[in-house]
């Protein structure tokens, strides 16, 4: 049954190998007896080896950079402070007292929430529609293509998309009498025209991650539904939605986390303007950083965002978590 | 039976489709179509439709204006890079996750998934600390090292290597397969759906690449095709569309092209696999 395995491979990990090699077999068909003891431990060194390298990159660029940003955070860290002054929580009070700061907090939420659901729905319709055609392919590309332009390429067409004279959105919208809308340079719509073209990009991934959880329904409960003489609308509310919870629970986690990384295309379209209309948490913690080179508070801003990240996530997998997955396995 | 009826579902479900499909392409039709006109009709605002006489000028501009060659080189090794370095790291700690039970896997397993929640891009101030202090700022390495340690990639892989049967494992054991043997010919193979999956999307993520590679580099030997996008910009500030969108295509067709070469394999795997949650 075993196939050949690759000889490079095997002189790559000769001393892995000779550790690696017969310990667990060893335990599980001779258990027992004298030499159990160092069978365990011999399992033991191969689970800390097959660990090891991963858990120190993560505690490189993950958990050290937790407690870096925690720490820096109640210091005074500055281009004219080259020695940090220890100042408790002054960082934080700054920004809890700031007006700026409530506005780009709010800026993140509007863009979360007017993101994260549109997506979502908009990707559990088109997936049960293609899911329901027999031509699935190119509805399947044009639908999920944008997620492998880069923002920094798709930024660079909504611009032209959005451009007030020459663009070809505000063209069309000409046709109906609604003239020049300066949608990245009036602060009413910056926020929404970045929002719309993040729809666009992740739209396709959203929906084949629905794609595949609609795999998982069995089609008798359809035609249950049907000879109940349920509708379209009512069939899906009632059996495909619960039967899709895993997937939009996963859908949810992975669009939280994706709603608080947007930056590509705020630095490249509207560098968080007019004034801080479409400014949010990254972006202005990029700017503490790296324009400002105000570091106490920069690490301020990261701490807040790591706690919200946190806390949000906990959240979720606290209120639908358990229920959800235990349905799935 | 109820033929009729469907037929007219069928209808309207494909003309949402298609009317949908058209809004998607539009941007990335517009790309394409710009890259080969003549700037200026480009201005005088007749960009829609294609041009008669496509001219490859806004390409040959860009190529003398800006080292794209050598920004594609660099994304392609650092894409490279993180992703053979992730599945050497993490298929062994998958493989224990998914395998080898012990008393605390479920809470250690809490360390990688964390990681999930924590994207690089909120950590980045942290991490460019870390990059200075070890004398890595504007080398490809430090665009790689950060993302390795995947916890993404440890969830998909566990899941995966979960489905393999016990059966299989207790015949290789009796077989005298060693754990390594085990992982490289049987779980790998087995798992493939989830390594094709996770392969493209760490290599499309990653291609996407934009605040970290511009944070971490300062130099256009080390710059990767977005940064340099940005950077060709901000310096041909002038509303030159036609040469922008060449550069647009430019980074984004190599992912594309291997997307439709790929489709099949992979949404067959990304319907097959453990994505559903």
């Amino acid at each position: 049954m075993l196939v050949v395995v690759s000889n490079t491979t095997v002189e790559f990990c000769h001393h892995a190998c000779l550790v690696l090699s017969d310990g667990l077999s060893y335990s599980k068909l001779h258990g027992g007896g004298v030499t159990t003891v160092y069978k365990t431990k011999r399992r033991y060194l191969t689970i800390f080896i097959c660990l090891l390298p991963s858990l120190v990159f993560l505690g490189i660029f993950t958990y050290y950079p937790i407690v870096d940003a925690l720490h820096l955070s109640l210091y005074k860290s500055n281009a004219f402070t080259p020695q940090p002054i220890f100042q408790w929580f002054d960082n934080y009070v700054r920004f809890f007292g700031n007006p700026i700061f409530w506005e780009v907090v709010t800026n993140n939420v509007i863009f979360a929430v007017g993101t994260i659901f549109p997506t979502m729905l908009l990707a559990l319709f088109f997936a049960i529609l293609v899911n329901e055609v027999k031509l699935k392919s190119p509805f399947r590309l044009a639908l999920f293509y944008p997620l492998l332009v880069p923002y920094a390429a798709a930024a660079m067409v909504w611009v032209f998309m959005y451009d007030p004279s020459l663009g070809p959105i505000n063209k069309l919208l000409g046709i109906f009498g609604i003239h020049s809308i300066g949608w990245l340079g009036d602060q009413r719509y910056s926020l929404l025209a970045i929002m719309l073209m993040t729809v666009w990009k992740n739209v396709g991934y959203y929906m084949l991650i629905y794609l595949a959880g609609l795999q998982n329904v069995p089609a008798e409960l359809y035609d249950a539904a049907r000879t109940d003489g349920a509708n379209w609308f009512l069939k899906h509310l009632h059996v495909t939605l619960p039967l899709l919870g895993p997937s939009t629970l996963f859908v949810f986690v992975v669009s939280i986390i994706q709603s608080f990384k947007v930056f590509t295309q705020i630095y490249l379209m509207t560098e968080g303007g007019p004034g801080y209309s479409s400014n949010v948490l990254i972006y202005y913690t990029y700017e503490y950083a790296f324009k400002f080179w105000q570091l106490g508070r920069a690490s301020a801003l990261t701490s807040i965002m790591i706690l919200i990240l946190l806390f949000l996530v906990l959240i979720v997998f606290g209120v639908f978590g358990r229920r959800i997955t235990y349905q799935a396995g | 039976m109820f033929i009729r009826k469907t037929d007219a579902g069928n209808w309207i479900r494909y003309s949402i489709l298609v009317v949908t499909s058209l809004i998607m392409l539009f941007p990335f039709y517009l790309m394409i179509i710009m890259a080969f006109k003549d700037p200026k009709s480009i201005l005088a605002g007749g960009y829609l439709a294609p041009s008669l006489e496509p001219t490859v000028s806004n390409f040959v501009r860009v190529f003398e204006a800006a080292s794209f060659l050598t920004y594609l080189e660099n994304t392609v090794l650092v894409v490279t890079g993180i992703l053979l370095l992730q599945l050497l790291l993490i298929i062994p700690a998958a493989y224990v996750f998914a395998r080898l039970k012990f008393r605390g896997s479920g809470l250690l397993f809490i360390v990688y998934v964390i990681q999930i929640m924590l994207p690089l891009e909120a950590l980045i101030l942290p991490n460019y600390r870390i990059m200075n202090s070890f004398g890595l700022i504007n080398t490809r390495i430090a665009m790689i090292l950060p993302f390795v340690g995947s916890g993404y990639c440890a969830f998909l892989l566990r899941q995966a290597f979960r489905q393999v049967p016990q059966s299989l494992e207790d015949s290789a054991i009796i077989d005298g397969c060693g754990h390594l043997r085990f992982i490289w010919s049987v779980l790998l193979p087995l798992s493939k759906p989830t390594l094709i999956v996770f392969s493209l999307i760490s290599v499309a993520t990653h291609w996407n690449d934009y605040l970290w590679p511009l944070i971490v580099t300062d130099s256009n030997r080390v710059r990767t095709l977005t940064i340099g996008l940005g950077m060709f910009v901000q310096h041909e500030s002038g509303a030159d569309w036609g040469m922008l969108m060449a550069a647009t295509l430019f980074i984004s067709l190599p992912l594309i092209l291997l997307f439709v070469v790929l489709q099949r394999r992979f949404i067959e795997s990304f319907l097959t696999s453990g994505l559903k949650g």
